[in-house]
């Protein structure tokens, strides 16, 4: 989690975040057709929901803003280093770690064969992760790979991608 | 009422029959232990469990998937004690109150007797659990038949309102942030009045709105995985389990909490969304408070363990009474039972036992004979689970991904509820780093169709006029909720801002000086 002191600067961009959301949803619901009258068209309920939104932002904003959270989004842009961040080892790995699902999601999986795109999916990850060693890293990324399909498709016959 | 009683008897009667095929026990059985395993593992959750077991039910027929799915849950929940007791990381948050006693009683030496406590009041909470729901759910269908419009639209938003409040800690208005986003997702695609394409951006595939499965697999699938693999974890298994089977005379002792945290589990689960790990921590928290031994509490006392397991694993009967009468998920795990049996074409809800009479048994039945089997399993699995918890995380869960992928896109067959998957894994991500608790959107995004159209059906019917509520007693009653459950998360979060500000102020302070 992050750290209670930097909560309230996140909280504030939250709170500017839906008020604008919810201006958004605001303008779309008025812009959807009214078949009879307002009360019963489709953008009554997102019209309501727009509202809230921007109810709950204010308030979040207000809660932040007597946290201090603007004086410490201003003092976090001040000392804003992006090579410190992508140094921390945590921030990196989550990036890396979205960075391969994007890619197995986005570009292997429907591409290729599913058994193929899981084993390059599975050995660029453990790799990353230095899960183990290179030998067990390859035997684990095929085995499983083979394993998940056959079991899905042979025994309950369910679809693959 | 004799012949009512009779035919209630025969329609169970009928239900306990459909159970006891070998089949069904053979599925129960392996569904149960892999609940067990799936939950004992640290960063696998019982709704992780069911996001990743769900995809085995698509082809079953409906009697096994049922029994699959609830063994698995079942299985899960209990299985969460192994990891908070044996390397103090609770496998699912609900065995986090567990951890508190657990551990400390495995590095006194006592790890297997705190383990067969927890097994053993896991199945005493559960049987609590199934009597009230048995008994309560047909009394709750009775009033859920009275439900109209209104009383659907204010039951959504409570719901969803009371979620927020529970499920976060002094911040409420983060869980209805959340809670109303979960709304809105459900506004996506066509408007079930006038098919209306509502927030769709010209693209076709959000025409059919965004399905519930790959939205709550990306939630609590790819979202724990991000969140287990962005730090390494070491952990250390503290020696081998023996004695697991506690003596007579402890259990007799454990009755009074039992009992009491099992009825506290109960309504705890009953709440919409509340789920497990609130179950147990609330159970822990009046055992500390009321019992004889409350002092003990949290230095290695067994009395502890039973709270947290009794009323976690009681928690999951109580999820069940609101999903069946209203088709309001009590707990997260159970909104992904829900999602499953819809896809089953089973719409829970007032209509059921009309529809379906011997459902409320079956499930029922099978919460029972899986609780037996997690009786069973947990003790006997006790020992070698020291073994399966050596598994490395940074092994399994990149396996995970493929799995949850296949899930997604199983259940509508389309290549884009894979993107969805995706889509919601991160911003569940997110959230969670932010402190925003995922119950409100799944429950938002299951109540989010119930809302939009009962609130103007009910706005139509009445001509824009809110007076017929009054004479609606149920619907003033969860009116006056709603209006309550407001009146306190605002004072909460205000109280919340009066707390930091001082302590922000200082730091912020602070820091200038320094730089």
């Amino acid at each position: 989690m992050i750290k209670t002191e930097r909560m309230a600067a996140a909280d504030l961009v939250m709170g500017i975040f839906l008020i604008i959301f919810g201006g958004i949803v605001i303008w779309s619901s008025l812009n959807m057709k009214i078949y009879k009258t307002f009360l019963d068209a489709p953008g009554f309920f997102p019209f309501i929901l727009g509202i809230i939104f921007i109810g709950l932002g204010i308030t979040m904003a207000l809660s932040s803003l007597r946290r201090k959270g603007y004086e410490q989004i201003k003092q976090g842009i001040k000392n804003i280093n992006f090579s410190r961040l992508f140094k921390n080892i945590q921030f990196r790995r989550v990036i890396i770690l979205i960075a391969l699902m994007a890619f197995y999601i986005f570009v292997l999986v429907d591409r290729i064969h599913f058994t193929i795109a899981t084993t390059i999916y599975l050995f660029l990850t453990l790799y990353y992760l230095k899960s183990t060693s290179l030998i067990k890293i390859i035997i684990i990324s095929v085995a499983t790979a083979f394993l998940i399909s056959t079991f899905f498709t042979e025994f309950f016959e369910i679809p693959l991608p | 009422m004799l012949d009512a009683f009779l035919h209630q008897a025969d329609i169970f009667f009928q239900a306990l029959g459909a159970q006891f095929y070998l089949t069904n026990i053979l599925i129960l059985a392996g569904a149960t232990l892999m609940g067990i395993v799936v939950g004992a593992i640290p960063g696998l959750t019982a709704t992780m469990a069911l996001a990743l077991l769900i995809n085995l039910s698509y082809g079953m027929q409906f009697d096994l998937a049922i029994t699959f799915l609830l063994g698995v849950y079942v299985g899960a929940v209990m299985g969460g004690c192994y990891s908070a007791i044996m390397i103090n990381i609770p496998g699912t948050p609900s065995a986090a109150a567990t951890a508190l006693d657990g551990f400390i009683l495995a590095k006194q030496g006592k790890g297997g007797l705190a383990i067969g406590t927890g097994v053993i009041t896991s199945f005493f909470g559960m049987l609590v659990s199934i009597a009230f729901l048995i008994f309560l759910t047909p009394f709750i269908y009775t009033i859920a038949l009275k439900f109209g419009q209104w009383e659907f639209f204010l039951l959504a938003v409570f719901g969803v309102m009371i979620c927020g409040n529970l499920s976060t800690g002094m911040d409420p208005i983060k869980g209805w942030v959340v809670g109303f986003l979960g709304f809105f997702t459900a506004m996506v695609g066509l408007d079930k009045v006038y098919a209306y394409p509502r927030f769709t951006f010209g693209l076709l595939q959000l025409k059919g709105g965004i399905s519930l499965i790959p939205a709550l697999i990306g939630v609590f699938g790819i979202s724990e995985i991000l969140m287990v693999l962005e730090k390494e974890v070491p952990y250390k298994i503290l020696g081998k389990i023996t004695n697991v089977i506690p003596s007579w005379k402890i259990i007799r002792s454990l009755i009074p909490t039992a009992i009491r945290s099992g009825i506290i589990g109960v309504g705890i689960g009953a709440v919409p969304g509340a789920g497990e790990d609130i179950g147990a921590w609330v159970a822990y928290d009046v055992g500390k408070r009321n019992s004889k031994q409350g002092y003990k509490y949290g230095t290695g006392c067994l009395e502890g363990v039973a709270a947290a397991e009794t009323a976690n694993n009681a928690v999951i009967g109580g999820a069940m009474i609101p999903l069946l009468t209203l088709a309001v998920p009590g707990s997260p795990p159970a909104a992904m039972f829900l999602a499953a049996i819809w896809l089953h074409g089973v719409r829970p809800g007032p209509m059921l036992p009309i529809e379906n009479p011997s459902f409320l048994y079956e499930v029922a039945i099978v919460l029972l004979l899986a609780s037996c089997f997690v009786l069973v399993w947990g003790l006997i699995v006790a020992k070698p689970m020291g073994t399966i918890l050596k598994l490395k995380r940074e092994i399994l869960m990149p396996i995970i991904l493929p799995l949850t992928v296949i899930g997604a896109y199983a259940s509508g067959i389309r290549i884009f509820d894979i993107k969805v998957t995706f889509f919601f894994g991160i911003l569940g991500y997110i959230l969670r780093k932010l402190d925003y608790p995922m119950a409100p959107l799944v429950l938002g995004i299951i109540l989010g169709p119930l809302v939009d159209v009962s609130f103007r059906q009910a706005l139509m019917q009445s001509r824009g006029s809110l007076i017929p509520l009054l004479g609606r007693p149920i619907g003033i009653i969860l009116l006056v909720a709603i209006l309550l459950i407001t009146y306190s998360g605002f004072r909460r979060t205000l109280e919340y801002t009066r707390k930091h500000r001082k302590s922000d102020i200082l730091k912020v302070t602070n820091k200038e000086k320094i730089s």
